[in-house]
């Protein structure tokens, strides 16, 4: 491939990732400003970033005479740098503040709600697929033919009736609203993944374990999870994803605020008017994305590669 | 296989009982929260629900009243055509375009970046997603309004979300340049699945740049390509949670589509047999698709055994 050629194709990919970034990056610009810095120029930088490293400037310089600083009011006053880098440190960081202190029981709930769902995924579907793809036993396809028909019902057809089911339940505004439909429509995706899997995982492997007189347990203890972490990560990072980002079924179910998870919680915020300041909601934007970026920074690699795999093809 | 008799219980039977004890958890769950709703769903449409009354049976009028007499119904289905067409159409050439674009990089370590780079959005939640859209780019003061006033276009600046002339094209445009991480990393693992014979094959006969990628990489990529052409369809056909948080489907019924007309028939006006009628009208038409799909996948199945 010619020199050119390869300057092009970063370029283009380049101008892809800016339009496909753009967005986000205003977000996080307008995060850490207050509304008339918003309004009165939608493009700038904040304020608290350009005093903040003019003072700092002034303080390399040795330099500590009083610089002005434009407080919240309006009202300018002189102060020493530090003073003043202080000061704006402070103000890029109200937006935050405030931001965390209105999501951070959402966040408390997503998290109770995400692992809950994940670990009952986890264990009820690895369980599943190790019986589904180990033994054959009168009724075993009737079984697996019970769990695989419940991918053909879309969410569309039992949204309203599932809502019926958990009011009359009496499990509204409570975690099992969420989680217990999470596990049971969840687990069916991992079984399919893991008993695919399951089924090509040589045989002779479970017979030494029975012969070394290992139960049920003893083959999923020893020799079924040992095999199986990577793809439980790409399962484990898919389900939290899925339950992070669910937004309808939370917010039918759950009417007392105390129970909204992230997703709901937001949309609640934005159209509420609790938030008067737009940075506040940018902020929250922001602060709802770190727990899915951490579990990113730790699982991208399995996940790249179990997608790059091919595991997904029709 | 051993066939020792303990008490009555053969060795058969004790491990058949224990198979359906390790998945009691599993069957009970699938009964109660997905199979007894499927069920509401067809028994429910046929009842009309009275708010703090009983139930009354009132056969297939919910049917007849959707697919016949509600006047909101086949405008939002044009609705919902309008938006899974522009959603198919993205999904299915940007990201492959892109993917094909990290392909051609020479190292490993480029094409790492830009993979990675592509899926980070994905950590942002889906509402967070919409809401971005909805009051920073769309937004009266937002970031598409202020770039026409910046370029000299100040007429054009809109409310894009609240006139009913782009409304609909506005949410179809959510998410542009539709670079999706996901889409890119399965069209990216379909390209590189391509056997290094079949590229040096098409180099030798001098298929090269944009022939070669109509003639070799979009047939090799196909399988891929129908797997999210269904995805997307099924998605159009279902989806209206950015509805909600966008338009909550106005102006007027400009961007209603039939599952947002749901969820309002059955969250805002307790109409829940109505709500349920219109779920397996909508379930109705995903599964003729899936049926279909399976049927033209189960061909390709064959002509891969064949070859």
């Amino acid at each position: 491939m010619s020199r050119t050629t390869r300057i092009w194709l970063h370029l283009a990919l380049i101008l892809f990732a800016v339009l496909t970034l753009v967005p986000f990056a205003f977000v996080i610009n307008n995060s850490m400003r207050n509304n008339t810095e918003i309004y009165h120029s939608f493009f700038g930088l904040p304020e608290a970033f350009r005093g903040y490293s003019t003072a700092w400037f002034s303080r390399l310089r040795g330099d500590d005479a009083p610089v002005p600083v434009k407080l919240d009011d309006g009202e300018v006053r002189q102060a020493a740098p530090a003073e003043a880098m202080s000061i704006y440190k402070e103000r890029a960081a109200t937006g935050y503040r405030s931001a965390w202190r209105m999501i951070r029981p959402y966040m408390v709930n997503s998290l109770v709600v995400s692992l809950a769902t994940a670990f009952g995924v986890l264990l009820l579907g690895s369980i599943s697929a190790f019986v589904l793809s180990r033994y054959r036993f009168p009724g075993s396809k009737i079984v697996f033919f019970f769990v695989i028909s419940t991918m053909m019902f879309p969410g569309v057809l039992t949204l309203v009736p599932s809502f019926l089911l958990v009011k009359q339940l009496g499990l509204l505004n409570t975690y099992w609203a969420m989680i217990l439909p999470y596990v049971a429509g969840g687990q069916v995706f991992v079984i399919f993944i893991l008993k695919s899997f399951f089924d090509g995982l040589p045989e002779d492997l479970f017979e030494a374990a029975r012969i070394d007189g290992a139960g049920h347990f003893g083959q999923y203890r020893f020799i079924v999870l040992p095999l199986s972490k990577p793809i439980f990560s790409v399962v484990l990072v898919m389900n939290i994803l899925g339950t992070w980002n669910n937004f309808l079924w939370p917010f039918v179910v759950t009417t007392d605020s105390s129970y909204h998870v992230v997703a709901s919680g937001l949309y609640v915020l934005a159209t509420s008017g609790n938030a008067q300041n737009i940075g506040t909601l940018f902020a929250a934007y922001v602060l709802s994305s770190v727990p899915l970026l951490v579990l990113f920074i730790y699982a991208t690699r399995p996940f790249i590669q179990g997608l790059t795999s091919g595991a997904f093809k029709a | 296989m051993t066939t020792e008799r303990t008490g009555w219980f053969g060795y058969r039977a004790r491990l058949t009982l224990s198979c359906y004890a390790l998945l009691a958890a599993t069957l009970v769950l699938l009964a109660v929260f997905v199979y007894v709703p499927v069920v509401w769903a067809f028994s429910n449409s046929l009842y009309q629900f009275e708010v703090g009354g009983e139930a009354q049976f009132i056969g297939l009028r919910n049917y007849q009243e959707f697919l016949f007499e509600d006047a909101v119904t086949w405008p939002s289905f044009l609705n919902m055509a309008l938006l899974t067409l522009i959603a198919v159409a993205a999904r299915l050439t940007v990201p492959l375009i892109v993917a094909r674009f990290i392909c051609s990089l020479p190292h490993e370590r480029g094409r790492y970046f830009y993979r990675l780079l592509f899926l980070i959005p994905i950590v942002v939640p889906g509402v967070a997603v919409q809401l971005i859209w909805g009051g920073l780019v769309y937004a009266e003061r937002g970031l598409v309004n202020e770039t026409l006033a910046a370029i000299g276009l100040a007429d054009w600046a809109r409310g894009w979300l609240s006139d009913p002339r782009t409304a609909l094209v506005a949410v179809a445009f959510v998410g542009f340049p539709f670079v999706f991480g996901f889409e890119v990393l399965i069209y990216y693992a379909g390209l590189s699945n391509i056997p290094t014979s079949v590229n040096e094959a098409a180099l030798l006969e001098g298929c090269t740049g944009i022939r070669k990628f109509f003639l070799i990489d979009v047939p090799m990529v196909m399988s891929q390509l129908k797997l999210i052409l269904i995805l997307t369809i099924i998605g159009g056909i279902q989806g209206f949670e950015g509805l909600i948080i966008l338009t909550q489907g106005g102006p007027g019924f400009k961007t209603t589509v039939p599952g947002l007309w749901m969820y309002y028939n059955a969250f805002s006006f307790q109409r829940f047999g109505y709500a349920c009628a219109i779920g397996v009208c909508l379930f109705v038409i995903i599964f003729g698709l899936t049926v279909l799909n399976l049927r033209y996948f189960r061909s390709t199945e064959e002509l891969e055994g064949a070859r």
